[in-house]
């Protein structure tokens, strides 16, 4: 956990700022390390920055200052045409899945070993096995708007989890989801997580992160304003003890 | 080897199938490089066979007819022939005699030769074929013989200056209008084909948000559309490549049986080049709009 930071931090960053073009301050002189095998909640309100601080971990943006490193690479320096081998290495799922409506569950997990330009031959055994893992064996040829919200979200996993991604940010994953349905997707991840894959979860699902008791990234108006192992959704003094 | 093939097979089974998902949109382009091709095609077999005829009133025009007497005898007019040839401004001198003016004459396109038969006697006068080295000592030559008593008078020569001036100003008139009408269809053409293009891609940009997501390269996105705009390009260039193919022959045909003295021809070798730079533009056509069509998403 967050204490076991002698090594090397898998994600860091560094005084991180980011400014939209339209002046709106996203992140302010944001500092965070993130160890291999790590398993961490950020959470915090609408708009506090969030969703800012995924999409530069993926690249999606860029810091306007500060330095992030991921995987030992400092993405302000990554070149464009990189940018793709990164993105092999972090699997990603969000609350609106984003699955394309016109293929199978299949097609839709296949999709990500072909267009990153897998071998053919090893493609089927190994969306066969990612679908298990999220289990959704015997519904390969169903399309997304014939499956559950939960479904679905599985569906992206295992899309997601198809490169053996050695980071797996998740954006409000159960964001549209039901309680029960909720818990199914936290136990996938908690799967993902013992497997050896560092995980983010960006999330507003209180109950969920005080129950699970990990570690806690709390953001605020684009400002870290608590980092704490085994933490609760809100602030030990707010909680009733 | 497997990932060029993979890459391959992507590219054309995505193309074809998004080809076919947005039929609308994709029969819209055809259209476009239909029509922009059509016109390309037209306009330069039209521009060619205006070259074919400036050609060759060139070649006539520098050389006059100098019509003879039908008095004159023949070693008169040998020893006028070599008076000519010793002319510095003249390159050569041939003769035509009288009955070879007549074979010349029925072998003009479209002449029904019965017509020439029903005349009877031979109503053309022989002829010394004078060419010069440069056009424009053409005139002084003109007035030179005439002052010979072995020429005919009505007329003497075929000399024109007129009207090869005008036929010179037609063609190099035509050949600019040609060249921007073919600059502007070929920049309007690109641009509507990149919009109809873009138009296709916006209603697919949530697939290329999940292939970007996933890690697929800048390439890998672009292959499928790109093969698709060659598909486009490549329908509508064989539409327009078969109408002007095969409708190129009959239009000359009855261009010839209109336009009697304009000296059209069928030019075989010229149309298979037409047809292949239709094809070729065709191809390009698509595979730029697409280009073009698809970076403004991968930018993001």
């Amino acid at each position: 956990m967050a204490t076991v930071m002698s090594a090397v931090p898998q994600i860091s960053l560094q005084g991180v700022h980011k400014k939209y073009p339209n002046g709106t301050v996203a992140l302010r002189d944001v500092t965070l390390m993130i160890p291999k095998q790590d398993f961490v909640f950020l959470v915090g309100p609408s708009g506090a920055g969030k969703s800012t601080l995924v999409r530069l971990l993926i690249r999606e943006e860029k810091v306007t200052e500060g330095k992030i490193h991921v995987e030992g690479q400092d993405l302000s320096r990554l070149k464009r045409r990189h940018l793709p081998f990164l993105r092999r290495k972090i699997g990603m799922v969000f609350q609106d899945f984003k699955l394309l409506p016109n293929l199978t569950v299949f097609q839709n997990v296949a999709f990500a070993l072909r267009v990153t330009e897998g071998a053919l031959r090893h493609l089927k055994p190994k969306v066969e096995e990612v679908l298990s893992i999220v289990g959704l064996e015997g519904k390969e040829n169903k399309f997304p708007d014939q499956l559950s919200g939960g479904e679905q979200q599985r569906v992206a996993i295992a899309r997601a989890l198809v490169h053996d991604p050695r980071i797996f940010l998740a954006d409000e994953p159960t964001g549209n989801l039901d309680p029960a349905t909720s818990w199914e997707i936290i136990q996938l991840l908690l799967q993902i997580n013992a497997r050896g894959t560092t995980v983010l979860m960006a999330t507003h699902n209180r109950e969920i992160v005080d129950v699970m008791r990990r570690r806690v990234v709390a953001i605020e108006s684009g400002q870290i304003v608590r980092d704490e192992d085994a933490g609760g959704y809100h602030a030990p003094a707010l909680e009733s003890r | 080897m497997h990932r060029l093939w993979n890459r391959v097979d992507f590219a054309f089974s995505s193309a074809w199938q998004n080809f076919w998902r947005n039929a609308a949109v994709s029969i819209a382009s055809v259209l476009i490089v239909w029509v922009v091709l059509l016109a390309l095609g037209s306009l330069l077999l039209v521009l060619h066979s205006l070259d074919q005829i400036v050609a060759l009133e060139k070649t006539k025009a520098s050389a006059i007819s100098v019509y003879l007497a039908d008095t004159t005898p023949l070693s008169s007019a040998m020893d006028f022939k070599l008076h000519l040839e010793s002319d510095p401004r003249v390159t050569a001198v041939s003769y035509v005699s009288k009955d070879q003016a007549m074979a010349r004459f029925r072998q003009l396109p479209a002449l029904d030769p019965s017509v020439i038969d029903t005349l009877g006697t031979n109503p053309l006068p022989a002829s010394l074929d004078v060419t010069v080295k440069d056009i424009r000592d053409l005139g002084a030559i003109d007035q030179a013989v005439r002052l010979s008593p072995l020429v005919d008078r009505s007329p003497a020569t075929n000399y024109e200056p007129n009207v090869i001036d005008k036929i010179i100003l037609l063609a190099r008139v035509a050949g600019i209008a040609g060249l921007v009408l073919i600059i502007g269809l070929t920049g309007l053409s690109v641009f509507i084909i990149m919009l109809t293009i873009r138009t296709a891609i916006y209603l697919r940009r949530k697939e290329i948000e999940v292939m970007k997501l996933v890690g697929a390269t800048d390439w890998f996105v672009r292959w499928p559309f790109i093969v698709e705009g060659l598909f486009v390009g490549v329908v509508g260039a064989v539409v327009a490549v078969l109408i002007v193919g095969f409708g190129y022959h009959p239009a000359v045909v009855n261009l010839q049986s209109v336009l009697i003295f304009v000296p059209l021809s069928f030019d075989q070798y010229y149309l298979r080049l037409v047809l292949a730079a239709m094809l070729g533009f065709g191809l390009l056509l698509g595979s730029v709009g697409s280009y073009l069509g698809v970076r403004r998403f991968l930018k993001q």
